[in-house]
């Protein structure tokens, strides 16, 4: 039986969700640079120390001299990869940061409003350990994942060497890549719909959550990948033209460069968010669909009883 | 009827005579015997590619020219390399070779190994149960990769000995440049061979992890049968082919004045024939490829035609008739990048299958390299095991210049995307994390890990020889590698035979050089300490400086932080555009140089001319008085940029 829920018209209302609520997007994209720096500091200054009196500098600035660069890398007093634990810290703490504050963003997002920063918090609070348990869940989901890839690039291997073609190897383990993006996509978007049902739904229960929502994704598994795509391909597109700016960008010119790079962050984490709000779009058209009758009844939580000094909007807002 | 056994007559005349009728082993204008000819080795050998195993019978000719009775031999058994416990797999295993940590998991039918069915000497009865297993290296009870025989009566001065030996080979999964993978099998080391006497000694070393091989020059006459379809390439010239009728044939080939071996075959290949019209004459290059590597096929004869023209011009004539490339398939890199006498593999790489980049230079580079080795290795076969500098180190250094020459100087290894590299520098990269561990002249085979000795064997030799440049000339080193290569080919010479030519050539004592280079593991980093200029009034009170009219003096400061000596000059420039030169001998540890101009200090360079890749750190060879933000802020850039794609990945996962 074919379902009602295509999707039809998500792409773009997600889009518009995202534009209507720029501000949680410019919060992530502001706390992300602020990793940025702080994770790039420490190796900053100890670039500073070493190439800001020398002319060895001059053909990494005119130019990109990998030579010179390896020079860093490799040269003992200079032991560039030596500040690379501030990066991995500073990404750490911002990946803790998101699962945070997740409840905050599908929230906004699920009421299509400004939340005041005690309602944000509220809500990310009260979401934050069933949030929690869903990513503890998708890690063990994502590690199945990269396991089986690893299994089947031996098995690439073993094909491999029965073909008289030697590509055919190469190109198993490129169809394997492919592969693991889509599946990878796919485990994102249904731990996404978990959150959105938590949050819609007031779930609680995440383990029952998690294969409802398995169930969710799998029936309408074209539809959501190919949203989810979709989206995905802007942010690389988009990356992309920045790319192709940036073979033309003079190699000197540092802020256009830095712009540049920044602007591909932002595209990255602007899908990441159009892909949040689109879902949550999706799952408010369609939820009807998947509810599902059940013996015991549990009483409706009250969307906004988190947040007690909020007024609710008005019923035809 | 009659036609038919005609042409059946026929084809067994043509291959009983195509010995005699056969290509020479050498380019038309190069004649009789090259080298001092030890050993004739006999082979006939069966393949069989399901069991991927080699069943052989081997007879060999061994000319006692020691100049004293000979009563032991050693033999190498290389493939037994590929034993659990043996010497190589417990190196390669500390150095962490993938494909010895995954040794674990291998089928027992993947170990390689050689087995002696039985093993005569003609006059001596089969002496089988005189073969015993030594260890001369490390006494490692479990290796298998040298055993020797005691002759029950020795063999005269001058006189020959003649070993008919039965063997099975057995190859691994591609390891270590030997074995098979799908219907690929590149067969090296495969074959018992006997030691080198030496320096008045037998040299028989077992086969390491980390080095290569030394064997005695003299002729090959090796007959392969496989299947019918397969095509194969070996070492020396092709002499004969005949259908076995039974779906088999047999190849013969025949090769002078080698010191190995080794063929490779497949049904999958493609046959690309070339040549390279060289001082001795036209030479074959025959590339076994697979269609599927098209695009790199011009690339490869483009390269080879280029390193080989010029290997003619600098060092000396190519004088084999043919040179066979190998390039393997995608899933067996291991076996690329390897050289054998008169056969070279080389390596397309994973994404090599459908097309390289032109600017990626990574098969030029290794072709160069594998092709340099018919040099120094081929025909100066100085001993892998003890100084795999002489052949690795000064292949590096000429396969630099073929690069060079080739595609610049900044760019030769890669020129993509605007991002340039050298091959200088590649190497450089290898060279610099283990500037201080091992000396060049410490046995090769005891460095103290894999990148240890491919930093120094490779990297840091070349360096030395770059950095040479600068004492000597190009001119000279290349006028010097000509005569050394002249003097000692097809003879295995020293490495003091090889600084001695140096010495001899540029007319210069460099032994103060070699010392350090060669003997020491000094390590070489010359700085700019301080360059500083101040008013030389600087006593007077509220002085004020007026550019072009104040006068200054600058105090530059040179300092020798390694214990490398080696002589330096710097350039001093001034901001009313002056430029000076300074010259240091650079043996105390460091020098100071005082200008009073009415200019103040811009920049000190030293090394300005880039002469010098022996200096372990370029970061600290100059100072700039005006501060340089511009390449830290870049970088810095880059890395915030990486750090906040790391940190978007992350929570992307949660």
């Amino acid at each position: 039986m074919r379902m009602t829920g295509d999707g039809k018209g998500v792409f773009a209302a997600g889009w518009r969700l995202l534009w209507h609520r720029w501000e949680l997007l410019c919060w992530l994209a502001a706390v992300n640079t602020a990793c940025g720096v702080l994770g790039a500091l420490p190796a900053a200054r100890q670039l500073h120390r070493i190439l800001g009196h020398t002319l060895a500098g001059e053909q990494l600035f005119k130019g990109f001299d990998i030579a010179m660069f390896y020079e860093l890398v490799r040269v003992p007093e200079a032991g560039l990869l030596r500040f690379t634990n501030p990066s991995y810290l500073m990404a750490g703490l911002f990946a803790l940061l998101m699962l945070l504050i997740s409840g905050g963003v599908f929230e906004s997002y699920r009421l299509d409003r400004r939340l005041n920063t005690g309602e944000f918090f509220a809500a990310s609070g009260a979401f934050f350990w069933r949030f929690v348990r869903l990513a503890l869940m998708s890690l063990v989901v994502f590690g199945i994942l990269g396991d089986a890839y690893l299994d089947g690039e031996k098995l690439a291997d073993r094909l491999g060497d029965k073909f008289a073609n030697d590509q055919v190897g190469f190109a198993i383990r490129l169809v394997g890549v492919i592969g693991l993006v889509l599946l990878m996509l796919f485990v994102r978007l249904w731990f996404d719909m978990a959150k959105v049902r938590a949050i819609t739904d007031g779930e609680h229960r995440m383990v029952p959550n998690t294969f409802k929502s398995l169930e969710i994704a799998r029936q309408r598994v074209l539809d959501l990948l190919w949203l989810y795509l979709r989206i995905s391909l802007v942010a690389w597109i988009a990356a992309l033209i920045a790319f192709l700016i940036w073979m033309r960008v003079p190699p000197a010119a540092i802020w256009a460069t830095f712009i540049l790079l920044e602007l591909v962050v932002l595209a990255q984490l602007g899908a990441r968010m159009w892909q949040v709000a689109a879902l949550t779009l999706w799952y408010k058209r369609y939820a009807a669909e998947f509810a599902q009758p059940s013996l015991e009844v549990a009483e409706p939580e009250p969307p906004l009883s988190l947040y007690p000094e909020t007024e609710l909007p008005p019923a035809d807002a | 009827m009659q036609l038919r056994t005609f042409l059946f007559f026929l084809a067994v005349g043509a291959f009983c005579c195509a010995p005699l009728a056969a290509q020479s082993p050498f380019a038309p204008k190069v004649s009789g015997v090259l080298s001092q000819r030890v050993v004739a080795y006999q082979i006939e050998a069966v393949y069989e590619p399901k069991q991927h195993a080699v069943d052989a019978t081997e007879t060999l000719i061994y000319r006692n020219l020691t100049g004293q009775p000979l009563s032991r031999f050693p033999f190498h058994l290389y493939l037994n390399a590929f034993q659990p416990k043996s010497t190589w797999m417990y190196e390669a295993h500390r150095d962490g070779s993938i494909r010895a940590n995954e040794f674990a998991s291998w089928n027992q039918k993947e170990h390689g190994s050689n087995e002696i069915i039985s093993f005569e000497v003609v006059g001596m009865g089969d002496l089988s149960k005189q073969m015993k297993f030594i260890s001369p290296d490390d006494g490692n009870p479990d290796d298998k990769t040298v055993f020797e025989v005691q002759l029950p009566r020795p063999v005269a001065p001058g006189q020959e000995v003649q070993f008919r030996i039965k063997f099975r080979a057995r190859f691994p999964e591609v390891v270590a440049r030997t074995g098979y993978k799908g219907s690929f099998l590149l067969a090296g080391q495969w074959f018992p061979k006997v030691g080198v006497w030496w320096n008045g000694a037998w040299n028989c070393h077992q086969f390491h992890a980390l080095t290569e091989f030394f064997a005695d020059f003299g002729t090959y006459d090796v007959k392969i049968t496989l299947p019918g379809n397969y095509i194969i390439g070996a070492t020396g010239v092709q002499t004969g082919e005949s259908d076995n009728g039974n779906g088999t044939k047999t190849v013969a080939f025949h090769a002078e004045d080698v010191h190995d071996f080794a063929w490779t075959t497949d049904p999958n290949f493609r046959v690309i024939e070339s040549h390279f019209d060289g001082s001795v004459g036209p030479v074959k290059i025959r590339l076994l490829s697979y269609s599927s590597h098209r695009s790199s096929w011009q690339r490869y004869l483009d390269v080879m035609e280029a390193a080989m023209r010029r290997f003619d011009q600098w060092y000396g004539p190519y004088p084999y008739a043919q040179i066979t490339v190998v390039d393997p398939p995608h899933a067996s890199l291991e076996a690329g990048g390897m050289e054998y006498p008169t056969f070279i593999t080389g390596g397309t790489g994973w994404f090599g299958t459908w097309v390289v980049p032109k600017g990626d230079h990574e098969t030029e580079v290794v072709t160069a390299h594998e092709f340099g080795h018919q040099y120094w290795y081929g025909m100066v076969a100085t001993n892998e095991f003890e100084n795999a500098w002489l052949d690795e180190g000064i292949n590096s250094y000429s396969e630099v210049k073929v690069l060079d020459g080739m595609y610049g100087r900044n760019a030769s290894a890669l020129n993509l995307l605007g991002a340039q590299m050298g091959d200088r520098d590649y190497l450089r990269g290898d060279y610099l994390p283990v500037a201080e561990t091992d000396s060049l002249a410490r046995p090769s085979y005891t460095d103290m890990s894999w990148g240890a000795y491919g930093g120094v064997s490779y990297g840091k030799t070349a360096m030395i020889l770059l950095s040479l440049e600068a004492i000597i000339g190009e001119q000279t080193l290349r006028n010097a590698l000509r005569a050394y290569f002249l003097k000692y080919r097809f003879t295995h010479p020293t490495q003091e035979d090889f600084m001695r030519t140096v010495n001899e050539v540029s007319g210069q004592d460099l032994s103060w050089y070699w010392q350090q280079a060669v003997y020491g593991t000094q390590v070489f980093d010359y700085a700019v300490l301080r360059a500083k200029s101040t008013p030389a009034n600087w006593y007077e009170k509220d002085t004020e400086e007026k550019p072009g009219e104040t006068l200054y003096e600058t105090q530059v400061i040179l300092q020798r932080k390694g214990d490398f000596v080696f002589p330096v000059e710097a350039q001093i420039k001034f901001d009313n555009g002056e430029s000076v030169r300074e010259s240091w001998d650079g043996k105390d540890r460091w020098v100071r140089f005082v200008y009073q101009k009415k200019a103040k200090v811009e920049s000190v360079e030293l090394d300005p001319d880039h002469k010098l890749p022996l200096d372990r750190n370029y970061l600290n060879n100059s100072n700039v008085a005006t501060e340089q933000l511009g390449a830290s802020h870049k970088i810095a850039a880059y890395w915030m940029f990486l750090t906040q794609m790391l940190a978007y990945l992350l929570s992307w996962l949660v």
